[in-house]
């Protein structure tokens, strides 16, 4: 068996990040090869120079044994590279022979030579064994089903290596066992499958190699059935190198902001918070850890207000929030760093100064009779911009120009400015290269020695262990353990954020 | 900084490359009918300036559409496309003639306040309920402006030949026809005309030219709204929202507050839209008073790229043009039309260069940087 794809050194780098770092990658010919990391760790960016979609800045890639430049989408299908997107793009007035056809529709005179392209079809499915309604409307047809047309498209136009970017991300459990029954079916037909995932069983039980992505960088390639879930976990989030940060003992203060049984339902009903219990006090930061998806981001959404629908109790300083606005919340002492700066952090086509000041825009010191002290607010974000080492032409200048890490510290700078009480900070380093990232930890024990009570929510465990003075570990909603970063070990983290057991968590 | 008034430069030449692309096309069409384009364009410019009589015109012409353009403004700042302004100026003009012909007896400087005043509260009655859907129940501003602006035909048409016509109009014996309108306005609503103030001046002005005070008032309420969108805290809060909705409202902005106040807003300023025909020129509602403001409205907000001072000048180009193709139709035969394709044109050009320009000004900050 030769290999069917093979990449050198293959690096990507985007403004201010290298998303892809010399990664070296063999994949064989026939086989289901998964690419697991965190969000951010570069599986996307690698899938899409595969695709065609980016250019590679440097590396090259050999498909099949040959060396070859894959310019754009429609070379990768030359070169029979097909990708599934995790997001459907099909056409739902469509019937599901008319989706898959698209664009590439075997022609009659003027029209579409609709029976050749049904037979030809009709072949395919009965080869694969898969089972779709070729005449049913794409509306009228289950998720599962969806895929398996988008499948089909990649197959109909002659793919022998398929890409699928989070396939069952969008999928329930009996949709992913068929899924993976026709995956399966594939492989025995000579197909190669790139299956992207970050859910750890799911890869084990359908890959036959796994190669592990972090922070841009290709960790390693293990063969699935001589490897563990914790071991893959471990080679995700990394060795627990604590970076020495000058980090002097906790100073415990009292108890700045407490949860009890914090429930919240999501769409479908399901829980998403599911009685989440924790106290965290001035001068120590609690690091939440956890897969992906798992009521991190709902949780801080209701400690700042932007989710009131909850039951249980929130209390900032012993004072309850529920039925607060996000604004009195914040007056409350609550600073937020969101985990989406674009959509949540900044508004991108305004200046630099207008949001260094957002959200404290109506402030006393900022006000001249009835205006924004315009010369104030550019003083105080000159100050910010100096006192953060941000890289800017201008303050002037609209911040969707900046890098991703001189955006997070605009946002970093105004949400620390205003003396809080309590600090969220959802993924503050995602995406940031180094120097940007100990920035912001430094920041955030900076303001642990000042006394704040600092939660950090974080997919890195490293970083979550190297910083925090205790650490929760969040899975399915609910705070299952409880650790000092001194008394764990990233076994028992990794174990734990996969859901095998509970630890009840001490109260502080 | 250098870069700075580049951007600048290049925002103000816009208009103008789109203005001179569009001349240039409807050029070609002026050909095509057989006439001279450097004539017909002569021709607008002679008869549009050569009398200050002329130039009044035009101003008196860019005042409904300042207040108009200035409403859409507004809305578009923060997101939304208020696309109603036509039925909230024929609201609020109907509700100016009401208080302008059934209150009697009033001295002047109580009457006209009160009367622009029942104009702008029309229209901010008409952008309450599109925006009260849209905030409570998630209906989407341009679907109901839109719809709202049938309703308010109708509803003109009814309270105008129904409910409040006009049934004693003395005639000219046996001259002229009863026309379907309001009672005539009290004097003490009138607005005066500009005459006076500038006769101060020297410049006089004929008897058939009807610039009045809105004119200025047009100009001041620029001023006004640039002050409020780009200075206060308010407006501050208004471009956030229409930018980001989500990262406003983290910031602690309440969205649906922003929406009401700022429709509101738009929809007071689109109640003075009609005024200056009503209170300056006809002094009573007709079922044929102008209509049609609100759209042109719209034009001028997007070839002054909503910003205030931009829609004065663009309001007034519009008024020359208006001017102008009536103009060429008398004297030289060409039909108005031909303006109204040079109007379209403008604004199919204008959005084009905006956008280059636009990415344009993205990738050189972005070079800046990196």
């Amino acid at each position: 068996m030769g290999k069917a794809v093979e990449l050198k050194n293959i690096t990507k780098r985007f403004p201010g990040i290298v998303a892809n770092d010399r990664i070296n990658l063999e994949i064989q010919k026939g086989e289901i090869h998964a690419i697991v990391g965190e969000n951010g760790a570069g599986k996307s960016t690698l899938m899409k120079v595969l695709a065609g979609l980016y250019q590679p800045d440097e590396g090259e890639i050999f498909i099949f044994g040959k060396k070859e430049k894959i310019s754009s989408p429609n070379k990768a299908i030359e070169l029979k590279i097909g990708m599934v997107h995790q997001h459907f793009m099909l056409v739902d007035r469509f019937t599901v022979l008319e989706n898959i056809i698209l664009g590439a529709e075997k022609k009659k005179g003027f029209t579409i030579d609709e029976k050749t392209c049904r037979e030809t079809l009709k072949k395919l499915l009965e080869l694969y064994n898969f089972k779709l309604d070729l005449d049913a409307r794409l509306e009228d047809i289950s998720v599962g089903h969806a895929q398996r047309v988008e499948i089909m498209k990649v197959l109909y136009r002659g793919a022998d290596i398929l890409v699928l970017d989070e396939p069952t991300a969008v999928l329930a459990p009996q949709e992913v066992d068929e899924l993976f029954i026709n995956l399966r079916r594939l492989k025995e037909e000579g197909k190669t499958i790139i299956f992207i995932s970050h859910k750890l069983d799911e890869v084990l039980s359908i890959a036959d190699n796994i190669t592990v992505l972090r922070r841009g960088k290709a960790v390693g390639t293990v063969p699935a059935d001589s490897v563990t879930k914790e071991e893959l976990a471990r080679m995700m989030v990394g060795k627990p190198v604590l970076m020495k940060l000058n980090k002097t003992p906790a100073e415990k203060g009292e108890v700045k902001l407490s949860l009890r049984d914090v429930m919240m339902k999501g769409h479908g009903g399901r829980n998403v918070l599911n009685g989440v219990t924790l106290k965290v006090c001035g001068g120590e930061i609690y690091g939440i850890v956890g897969v992906e998806g798992n009521g991190q981001k709902e949780l801080a959404e209701a400690i700042i207000g932007l989710q009131q629908d909850y039951d249980g109790d929130i209390k900032v300083c012993g004072k309850p929030t529920k039925g607060l606005s996000i604004k009195q919340i914040r007056d409350m002492g609550v600073a937020f760093i969101p985990e989406d700066r674009h959509r949540q952090g900044l508004v991108l086509p305004m200046k630099v100064w207008e949001n260094s000041i957002l959200g404290l825009h109506r402030k006393e010191e900022f006000k001249k009779k009835t205006s924004i002290d315009i010369k104030k607010a550019e003083e105080f974000t000159s100050r910010n911009v100096k006192g953060f080492s941000i890289i800017i032409s201008s303050i002037h200048q609209a911040i969707e120009g900046l890098s991703g890490g001189n955006q997070q510290k605009v946002i970093l700078s105004r949400e620390l400015s205003q003396e809080p009480i309590v600090i969220l900070a959802a993924q503050p380093t995602r995406g940031l290269d180094i120097g940007a990232m100990e920035f912001v930890h430094q920041q955030l024990l900076e303001k642990r020695r000042e006394g704040k009570a600092v939660v950090l929510i974080s997919a890195d465990l490293e970083e979550v262990l190297s910083i925090s003075d205790r650490v929760g570990v969040i899975f399915d909603g609910e705070i299952v353990a409880e650790f000092t970063p001194e008394e764990t070990t990233l076994e028992d983290i990794g174990v734990y954020m996969l859901g095998a057991h509970k630890k009840a968590g001490e109260s502080a | 900084m250098k870069k700075d008034y580049k951007i600048l430069a290049l925002k103000i030449l816009a208009p103008f490359v789109a203005i001179i692309l569009a001349a240039f096309i409807s050029s070609l069409i002026i050909l095509a009918i057989d006439k001279d384009p450097l004539q017909v364009f002569y021709t607008m410019f002679k008869f549009s300036f050569k009398r200050i009589d002329s130039i009044a015109m035009i101003l008196f012409n860019a005042t409904p559409l300042i207040f108009s353009a200035l409403a859409v403004s507004i809305g578009f700042k923060m997101g939304l496309f208020n696309i109603g302004i036509e039925g909230q100026y024929l609201i609020g003009t109907f509700m100016a003639a009401l208080v302008g012909f059934s209150i009697k007896g009033l001295p002047a400087v109580i009457h006209l306040p009160l009367v622009i005043l029942a104009g702008i509260v029309g229209g901010m009655i008409w952008s309450f309920i599109p925006i009260f859907l849209k905030v409570k129940r998630g209906v989407h501003e341009v679907i109901s402006t839109i719809m709202l602006n049938y309703v308010a035909y109708s509803l003109i048409h009814f309270l105008i030949a129904d409910v409040f016509r006009d049934r004693q109009q003395s005639l000219v014996e046996g001259l002229g026809s009863v026309l379907v309108r309001t009672p005539k306005l009290a004097a003490s609503a009138v607005i005066p005309k500009m005459h006076g103030f500038l006769a101060f001046f020297g410049v006089q002005l004929p008897k058939h030219v009807y610039l009045n005070w809105f004119f200025p008032i047009s100009v001041v309420l620029a001023a006004g709204i640039y002050y409020l969108i780009m200075r206060t805290p308010f407006g501050y809060e208004l471009r956030a929202v229409g930018h980001n909705p989500e990262a406003s409202c983290i910031a602690g902005i309440n969205q649906g507050r922003i929406y009401f106040k700022g429709f509101l807003l738009s929809g007071a300023v689109a109640g003075l839209v009609g005024l200056s025909d009503l209170l300056g020129y006809f002094r009573y509602m007709d079922m044929d008073f102008p209509r049609g403001y609100g759209f042109d409205g719209i034009a001028v907000a997007l070839i002054a790229q909503n910003n205030p001072f931009g829609i004065i000048a663009s309001a007034i180009l519009f008024g020359f043009l208006k001017r102008g193709s009536e103009g060429i139709q008398a004297l030289l035969k060409v039909p108005m039309d031909t303006i109204v394709i040079l109007q379209s044109l403008m604004i199919i050009f204008i959005v084009v260069i905006t956008k280059i320009i636009n990415d344009y000004v993205k990738r050189l900050e972005k070079r800046e940087v990196a």
